[in-house]
This record gives structure tokens, sequence and C-alpha cells, in this order.
């Protein structure tokens, strides 16, 4: 209930404040924007600062970004930027005037416009110097996130009380989830610090229940300078408070990132154990058939329509195909001849990794990004504070259907049977007519499919480069190693194993250290069990 | 049967006359710039390294892929005692190198210290990389960690150290590693015969490698050597401590590295935790497979030809290096298991009629 | 000399052996026999340290073995020859001989290593009576399968051990070649302590003086002289079926 009401306190104000306006005076002045000579339009700009209408913001701050345009005769400015390859970019379309709002396209999508499409409606650089007494209110409406989110944070360092109104204004034209906690922390805290000390009680109770980024500080600060020892209790009880609640989700998170990193490793640790269990020959280029996959993705990206999501869910088995084939290719004409000779094979491979790395080089240049599907971006806020990215849990999640569907090939399938009867004799496999020669390829085929798979989904969390494979790859043959051979059981534990060390170490050292760390700790596992988690057991395998 | 004229003599009669005789001669006359002196004279630093990282996986079929780590770490010993030997001529005249100066540090860290005296620098060099071979060494092999597992432990070890490098805070210059380097022991490195210098003498440590392993191919410990890569097992059961002599070749090979990371900084001008990532390490494999395994004039070779195609390929067809020189190891790989010098001998053997299998008379092993 | 107690191994829950009392006396040349998978080769492994027991004492000579190293073991005196010829395939025959022989193995040691005249001798000698000798430069590798199972009985031979584990060396050999092995190995038995696996039961009469055991499904079935064991019923049935033939 509480909560409820101090809502109506944030939402109520500006309501008011909007009714006095006369629209009329006001259309007319933007008229002249539109139309009039620079002086006139010098005139009205002054006379829309003096108005202090705040509905009029979002157009003035599009005069002050230069960012001010005429499409359909309505006045609007740019958002974000859909980058593409086809053509010129494209940005988010947003009316400014009389309503601040984005438009649609007829389909219902959000409409997104090269800026050649739009007329510019440009103003002399004194008219924009007419702005500048009122730039910081303006920036709470401008359409960069990063923008508006630095206009609050320079509002809540001044703690001025006349702001307030414009605050409120602002902040209800919000829609950003993380401007709005941020803007309704500087209004509290404002407030906190002007208002008479019996309204303290309820303005602490708000902070803490909005929790912003700087609440706890806020806090600190407060009861430091407060001499009435109740409130000055209250208010430190409370940045406590938030303090544990912090820590104890901070912890969650590490577990998350743990999970997320333990995924990624074991993403690419499935293909390489697969085929270093059944051939033993520790792909080196495995790290390049990520690559494949991420550049498949990429690549269906610019043939299909950037705007659409399909493009992702395409482009997954098509990834997994692609790499595949590489594989099995490579295979055919490499790897093949190696089999008896596992260093070379892993020299062989890295050259091949170095053609591969060379040809996308060649092709693509040194830096393309997967725009993130609509659907994967954001998180899943659980609670306050506690952002569970989608890309993330996307990966998570397929590296959980990638281990199903692996563990259901390899043991409810013919084919898995012959694969684990290979890795387990292959001398005796072929005797038994299973015709090993087949069989190592399309294993190798699965294995490069996976890694393809996987660098599908590493266009979520990070630019598709030539040599993106090279990131995660020492790691995960660490990975494979501290498994066992070829054991994916083995490789899962030590994949889930490596990454939440990693994200906990990470934590009180620094990143390297904590790899260094982790190292010297695989070094010592391995004095105990050389063989890795789940070592193969009997006569068979010496030597 | 004796011959005169093998490919043997050959590549003694080529190297010594090229690199010791005409090189320098035409240096000193003006015909060969000061460029392509102080460019071999790098490659020979390679070329000491990829000895050793013959004896590791030629001889004994260990693959070691941090050996580009040892290289550094004698690089770097040198290198900052360049840098303090030039303390108070930067530009800041401060007792420190001119890199701290720009991280805010006022005082030299203690583990410089000891690089103020050349002798120690030099020890350092080649003790440093020793002692942590034999460690790391000692620890690996003893948990029989061997074939594809000890080249990928390796391969993170080398990661783990070039990532430390890279950092600012460990007082070794970061990214831009340490360069700017003025004299050593009071010689001006920019001057022509300073070059022409340390070109003859990592020529000549070259030599001195290369005789020293060949002794020790030879000798009965290059043959458990070979023992090792053809059967670990029956070596053990036949009392001979593994362990102790996988340590041994690995601190030789790490000591081997460093002698040319030594030589190469000076020459270079500039050492960077560029020269020991992942990649660098595998890189001078390759050499070594190139030229040929488990023949130490293959090591040579293989150094040598690579860096040499290298330079002259980048400058040439800059974007094609990487497509040649993978699919060049590719190649070697599936079809020239004994690489650059072994495709010689079989030449050799071909117009012969002689072959090693069929043995010669003398029971010494092929270098 | 040898003395095994309550020895267990066990492979994933499999046992694979478990004896409860064996012995084997000085200069004794001791046959084991039993069908496949019976844990003959993996007694041997564990007798020179390839393979841990999970229970169990074994001395030789006095000293424990179990826990210890390969090199150890080798070095208390104890030398094994694998089923599989295990030798130097790049080095020639006569390095391979040269690094078995009995000397001090250590790093500095190979290193300044200088040949003395009384083992080149003794090299020449034991490559002799393996028929080698004209063979010594050639590469190990290049021999025939034969050849190499001689080779690697050199191996053992110049370890001057105390107890020979020897398994399955007859197999592959000519009839000749067979004759000829079971002969270096009585000769052995002279000096030595000598354990023989084996398959072949005319090989295993040939050499057979003193005992003969039977493992079979990692237990001792029984020992005795060879026809003793060659007409126990329980050996007939455990081999029916399977490797009938060769007891006959």
């Amino acid at each position: 209930m509480k909560y409820i009401f101090y809502f109506l306190l944030v939402f109520a104000l500006p309501m008011r404040l909007l009714a006095e306006s006369s629209v009329n005076d006001t259309q007319i002045q933007v008229n002249t924007l539109i139309s009039g000579s620079d002086s006139l339009k010098a005139v009205a700009i002054n006379s829309l600062v003096a108005s202090e209408k705040t509905e009029v913001y979002p157009l003035l701050s599009a005069i002050n970004d230069k960012k001010l345009f005429l499409y359909n005769n309505i006045l609007i400015t740019i958002g974000e930027k859909l980058s593409s390859d086809i053509g010129a970019d494209k940005f988010k379309i947003l009316q400014v005037y009389p309503e601040y709002k984005e438009l649609t396209s007829d389909n219902g999508n959000f409409l997104f416009l090269p800026i050649s499409e739009l007329k510019e409606v440009e103003f002399s650089r004194s008219s924009r110097l007419l702005l500048a007494p009122i730039t910081p209110y303006l920036n709470l409406l401008s359409p960069e996130v990063e923008k508006r989110k630095l206009a609050y944070s320079q509002f809540q360092g001044l703690k001025d009380k006349a702001i307030l109104p414009k605050l409120y204004s602002a902040l209800a034209q919000e829609k950003h989830q993380e401007i709005l906690r941020l803007g309704r922390e500087t209004i509290f805290s404002i407030q906190l610090n002007s208002s008479p000390a019996a309204s303290h009680k309820m303005w602490i109770d708000s902070l803490t229940l909005n929790w912003g980024p700087n609440t706890q500080s806020i806090l600190e600060e407060y009861a430091a300078a407060q001499s009435n020892p109740e409130l000055k209790n209250i208010a430190s009880a409370k940045a406590e408070e938030l303090q544990t609640k912090h820590e104890r989700l901070r912890m969650f998170q590490n577990v998350f990132s743990g999970l997320s990193l333990g995924s990624i490793l074991i993403m690419i640790a499935l293909g390489l154990s697969i085929v270093y269990g059944l051939a033993g020959v520790i792909n080196m280029a495995h790290g390049e058939f990520l690559m494949i996959g991420a550049y498949t993705t990429y690549c269906i990206q610019s043939i299909m329509s950037p705007t659409s999501d399909l493009f992702f869910w395409v482009s997954l088995p098509l990834a997994f195909l692609v790499s595949g084939i590489w594989g099995f290719v490579i295979e055919r004409l490499i790897i093949r001849h190696l089999y008896s000779r596992p260093l070379e094979s892993m020299l062989a491979t890295w050259g091949v990794g170095l053609v591969l790395v060379q040809i996308a080089r060649s092709l693509f240049g040194d830096l393309t990004a997967v725009r993130t599907p609509s659907m994967l971006s954001g998180g899943w806020e659980i609670v306050q504070h506690l952002v569970l990215p989608y890309n993330r849990l996307f990966i998570i999640f397929l590296s959980a259907f990638m281990i199903t569907a692996t563990y259901l090939v390899l043991y409810k399938s013919r084919l898995g049977l012959q694969i684990r009867a290979v890795t387990q004799n292959r001398r005796m496999s072929s005797c038994l007519g299973i015709e090993t020669n087949k069989l190592d390829a399309m294993t190798f085929f699965l294995g490069s499919g996976l890694a393809g798979l996987a660098g599908a989904a590493m266009t979520l969390i990070g630019n598709v480069v030539p040599d993106m494979g090279q990131t995660y790859i020492v790691d995960s043959f660490l990975v494979v190693v501290t498994g066992g051979v070829g054991n994916i059981a083995g490789s899962i534990v030590s994949g889930f194993g490596i990454g939440f060390l990693f994200k906990m170490l990470e934590s009180f050292f620094q990143a390297v250290y904590g790899k260094v760390l982790i190292l010297t700790l695989i070094i010592l596992f391995l004095q105990y069990k050389p063989k890795g988690l789940f070592p193969d057991k009997g006569r068979i395998g010496e030597d | 049967m004796k011959k005169y004229l093998t490919a043997d003599s050959l590549f003694y009669i080529l190297l010594i006359t090229v690199f010791l005789i005409v090189l320098p001669l035409g240096n000193i006359l003006g015909f060969v710039s000061n460029n392509t002196i102080s460019l071999w004279g790098r490659y020979f630093c390679f070329a000491i390294a990829a000895l050793g990282i013959d004896l590791i996986w030629g001889y004994t079929g260990v693959l070691s892929m941090c050996q580009a780590f040892f290289f550094c770490l004698g690089g770097y010993s040198i290198a900052m005692h360049m840098l303090l030997s030039a303390t108070g001529k930067g530009v800041y005249s401060a007792a420190i190198p001119d890199f701290m100066v720009w991280n805010q540090v006022e005082t030299l860290p203690f583990f410089w210290e000891p690089f103020h005296s050349f002798g120690l620098s030099l020890m350092l060099a080649l003790a440093l990389p020793a002692i942590f071979a034999f460690l790391f060494g000692f620890f690996v092999f003893r948990s029989r960690i061997k074939g594809v597992y000890f080249a990928i432990i390796t391969q993170a070890l080398a990661l783990a150290v070039w990532l430390i490098f890279l950092r600012n805070e460990t007082m070794l210059g970061g990214t831009n590693g340490l360069t700017d380097f003025k004299s050593l022991l009071g010689f001006e490195l920019s001057n022509p015969k300073t070059k022409l210098g340390l070109y003859l003498i990592a020529f000549l440590t070259l030599c001195g490698t290369f005789l020293f392993c060949r002794w020790l191919v030879n000798s009965k410990f290059g043959k458990v050597l070979v023992g090792i890569l053809d059967s670990e097992s029956r070596l053990s059961f036949t009392a001979y401590n593994v362990v102790n002599y996988k340590v041994a070749v690995f601190v030789i090979a790490a000591v081997l590295a460093a002698i040319g990371g030594v030589l190469y900084a000076p020459q270079t001008g500039i050492i960077t935790p560029g020269r020991m990532d992942v990649k660098a390490s595998i890189e001078m494999v390759m050499w070594v497979a190139l030229g040929g395994r488990g023949r130490l004039k293959g090591a040579i070779i293989g150094a040598l030809l690579v860096n040499y195609l290298y330079s002259v390929c980048t400058s040439l067809f800059p974007e094609s290096w990487l497509y040649i020189l993978g699919i060049l190891f590719i190649l070697t790989v599936l079809f020239f298991e004994k690489g650059f010098w072994g495709l010689i001998e079989m030449l050799e053997a071909k117009l012969t009629g002689w072959s090693p299998a069929k043995g010669s008379e003398s029971l010494k092993a092929n270098v | 000399m040898l003395n095994v107690k309550n020895l267990n191994v066990a492979f994933g829950g499999v046992k694979a052996l478990d004896l409860h009392d064996f012995s084997v006396d000085m200069n004794e040349l001791r046959v084991i026999i039993g069908p496949n998978g019976a844990g003959k080769s993996t007694f041997l492994d564990i007798l020179c340290g390839k393979t841990q027991a999970d229970d169990g004492e074994v001395t030789f000579d006095g000293n424990p073995i179990l826990g210890k190293k390969e090199v150890d073991i080798a070095n208390l005196g104890i030398a094994r020859k694998f089923q599989k010829p295990s030798i130097f395939g790049s080095l020639t025959v006569y390095d391979n001989m040269l690094l078995a022989a009995r000397m001090p193995k250590g790093i500095f040691k190979s290193m300044f290593f200088k040949i003395s005249s009384e083992l080149k001798d003794r090299i020449y000698q034991v490559a002799k009576m393996v028929r080698l000798d004209i063979h010594l430069s050639k590469l190990a590798g290049n021999l025939s399968h034969g050849q190499k199972q001689w080779l690697e009985i050199a191996i053992v031979m110049l370890q001057d051990p105390k107890l020979l584990l020897i398994d399955e060396p007859a197999a592959g050999m000519s009839d000749e070649e067979t004759y000829r092995t079971g002969e270096l190995l009585t000769d052995l038995a002279k000096h030595h302590c000598v354990i023989v696996i084996e398959h072949d039961m005319s090989f295993v009469e040939q050499i057979a003086n003193r005992l003969v055991s039977v493992l079979v499904r990692g237990k001792l079935l029984m020992e005795g002289s060879f026809a003793e064991v060659r007409n126990d019923q329980r050996v007939i049935d455990c081999y029916l079926g399977r490797t009938n033939t060769q007891l006959e």
C-alpha cells in the first residue's frame, strides 16, 4: 500500500503542472520553429524557454542535439541506430511534439528510417545557444539513455529543491526502468535533504523501497550529517540493510555468472571432447569452427530482413550445419591421415585454424557484430538489482539443450553406440563391422557442428571477429583435460567447476590472477588425478 | 665408403661461408645493410630457441607450447638491465625507467634491483627460466601428464603468463613491453659496429649451442631421450627415471630459449608480451616442424628459413603470409614428417643410394 | 624370493586378481597358465609396478614392492618382458641393448657415459645368444616380430635382474624360434628367478622344470608339476571349449 502511495506522489504533481498550460500559444510558436526565419525561430525558442512548459522539452532537446527532423509533417527526432550492411544505417523514429512517443509503421513494428528520408529542421548556432540555460533539463528528455542518466545524476548532486517540478515532469515521460529508478532516487534524496524533519522518515522509506544505484551512500551521508539520533539510526540501519541485501545479490550474481561462463565453456568443450575421445585428436581449429558458426549468423542477418528476429533462429541450425560441413571436409582432407599421431594432428589443426582465420579476415574484415534479437535483449529482473540478462539465460538454456542432445545421440542412438564402441576399442570395433572411417567423419561433423552452434550463440555476447575462437579455446582445452578423456560427464562437471571457480576468484582477485590460480589448481589436481575426473579404468588405454 | 660432399658438409660450408664471411664482410664493405645484419642476427636467436624445441619435441616427443615464454624471460631480463643502465639519461632524468614515470611509479620495484648489474642480469636471465622450468616440469611430469595433456597445460601456462605480463601493475611495461634501450656494457646499440658485434656473437652462440646439442644427442643421454619418444614405459622398466630426464630436457630447452631471448632483445630494441603469447610458442614449434624435427640442423634451417620467408612475404604480399604459413605447415605435417632437412636427406639418399635405415658403420645417431 | 599374500586388484568393481598365497624360489622357473582374462598379465603388471594393487602384500628379496614406482622396482632387480614387444624402434639394436645394460642411470652419468670394453663384450655376447649379433646396427623398428621378441629378451637379460617376468615370449615365433627361446629361458633359470606366462602347452612342457601355476578368474586354481596340471580335471574343465586344443 505504502508503495502505491509514493508513486502517486511522483505522478500526481506533474499532472497538475500539465493542466495549466495553454496549448494554442505553444502550437503557434512550434509552427514558427518549422517555417520561420532564423530571427523568428530565435524569438520562438526564447519564448518557449521562458514559458517553462515541459511538454515542449523533448522538442527543444532535439534542437539542442541537432536532431530535429520533419517526417510527413510530424516533428520527430531519431533514437537508437540499427546497423546493417545493406544500405545506410537506420534509426528509430520518435515524435517529439505534441506528444513524445515512438512512431510505428503500418504493420505495428517500430518505425526505422535512414536519415536520407528525413528533412532536417535547421537552427543557427546562436538560436541553439538560447537553450543553454535549460540544457540540463533538456537532457532529461534526450532520446539517448546515457545522456538522461547523466542528467539525473547531475541533479542528484546539486540537491536543489527548485528543480523538483521539472524532474517530476520529465520522469513522467520516462519509460526506461533503470532511469525511472534513478530519477525517483534523485527526487527522494532532494526531498529528504530539503523538506522538514517530520517527513524525513517517509523519504528514507521511499528511498529504501526504490533502492536506486546511489541510495546506500545517500543514506550514509544523511546519517553522518543528521543530528537527530532517531533519524540517524533509522538511516544507518536502512543503509546497512541495503548493504547486506546487496552482498547477497552479488553472491547470486556471481553464481549466475559462473553458470553462464561454465555453459559457454561446456558448449565449446562438448565438441572437443567427443572428437578427442573418439579420435584422440585435440582439434586446435575448434575455436575457428565456432567462428564459422558466428559468421554464418552474421551472413544470415545480412541476407534476411534486419528488423525481424527471425534471422537468429534460422541461423542456429544453419550454423550447426555449416560448421559441421567444414569440419567434415577438413577431417576428410587432413585430419584422418593423422589419427595415430595426436601431437602432429594438434599442430596440423592449428595450421588449419590459421588459414581459416585469415579467410574470415579477408572476407569480412576485422570487426562485425550481430544484432541481438529483441527477444533476447534486456533481462529478467527477479528482484531489484538482480537482472539476469536474457542472452546469458539463453546461452545456459542452449548449453543444456546441447548437452541433452549430445547425450541422446551418444547413449540412445545407433550412431552413439558405434561412437562409444570405437572410443573404447577402435580395432575391435572395426572387426565388428563398424565403418570407423565413416564414423570418424560423422563425429567430426558433430563436434564441429556443436562448435558452430556455440558460435551462433556467442554472437549474443560479443563481436564477431576472425579470431574470436581464441578467447575461450584454451580454457575449453583445460575443461577437457580436467574432465577426462572424451568423457562428457567429466567435461560438464569440470566446465561448471572451472566456470564457478573462476567467477568466485574473480570477485577476490583480478581476473588475470584468478586465471593463474586456476591453472595452478588444475596442475595440482592432476597430481592426484592425472587422467582427469573420470578416467578410463583397466588395461586398455595404456601407452 | 667415404664421401666428402654430403648434404651434411654442404650445410656446414654454406652456414659458415654465408653467415660468418659473406654477410659480415659485406656489411663492412657496405653492400649489406645494417638492417639485414641485425635481421639475421635475430634469426640466429630464434634458431637457438629452436634447438631447444628440437631437443624436447623432436627427440623426446614432448610437445611444449610455452617456449616463447622462456625466450621472453631471457629477453626481459636483459632488457631490464639495459633500461636500468640508461636511467637518468631518459626524458625525465629519473632514476627509474621512463615507462614507470608514466605509470606514476616513484621508486624502483624491488625485483628490478638485481638487474643493475650485468653479470647478475645474465645469470638471472638463464636461472629464472631454468628454475621455472624445473618446478613446473617436476610437478607436471611427476603426475605423468604427457602427450596432448602436456601440450595443453603448457599452452594454458603460456596464456596465463602472457596475461600477467600484459598488466601494468606487474611493472614490466604492460602491453608496450620494454623498449628504448640505449647501450649494453657501454656499447651504443645504435652503432652499426655494435650491431655487427651482436650479430657475430649471436652466430657464434648458435654454433656453440649447436655443438652442445650435438654432443648431447650423441651421448647416452640423447639416446634416452629418443627412448622416451619410442617407449616411455620400457625405459622405466629398464630403471631409468623418466621424470628426471624429462625435467632435465625441459630445463635445457628453457635455457636455450632464454639464451636466444637474451641475444634477441638488444638486437631488436624492444621486447613485448606479444613475443610470448600462445601463438608465438606454437610458431616456434612450427619452425622446427618445417625444418625437420629430430634433426638439429633441421631446427636451425627451419627457424632461419621461416623467418626469412616471413620478412620476404610480409613485404611482398602481406595478406597472404598466414595462408602460406598455414598451408606450408599442414603440408609438412601431412607429407613431410621429417621436414625440409628430411627432404634433403631423402634426395641425397636417392642420388647416392645411401640410406640411414640401411645403416652406416658408425653407431652415432644422425643429427 | 618372491612372496605374495592376499593380493587384491579390481577394475571398476570387477575383481581382476585375488591371490592368497603365491611364492617363487631362488633360481626357479615358474610357468603361469590360465585362460584369457585370468589375470596373468595383470599379475605381472603389479609385480613390475605398472598397475597398482588395491590391497595385499608382495615382498621381493625381503623388500615390499607394492606402491613402489617402476624405476625402484627395476632397481630391485625385477625386469619385465611384455606380451607385445616393447623396444625402442628408432634406435639401433645396439643402442637398445646399451640403454638396458646394468649401470648407473642418472642424468649426468648418461651425459658423460663412456662405454667400457667389458660392456661391449657383454652386449656382443648377449646379442649372439639371441642371434642379433649381425643386426646390431639395424634400427630396432625394422626387425621382424620374432627378432623384436628376442631383442626384448636381450634387453631384459642385460639388466642383470634377479627376477625376470616374461609375458608370452613365444607368441608369433616359428617352432624353431620357440624352441630356442625355451632353451634360452631354461638357461637363464640356472642363475635367475623367472616367471613365464604362456599358452603354448608344448612350450610350457619344454620349460617347466618344477611348478606350473594355474590362474582362473583371478584366483589360483592349483599348482603342481606340468604332468599334474595337465591331468587335473578342473584345469581341463576351465579350458574346455576355449583352449582345449592347446592342452592336448
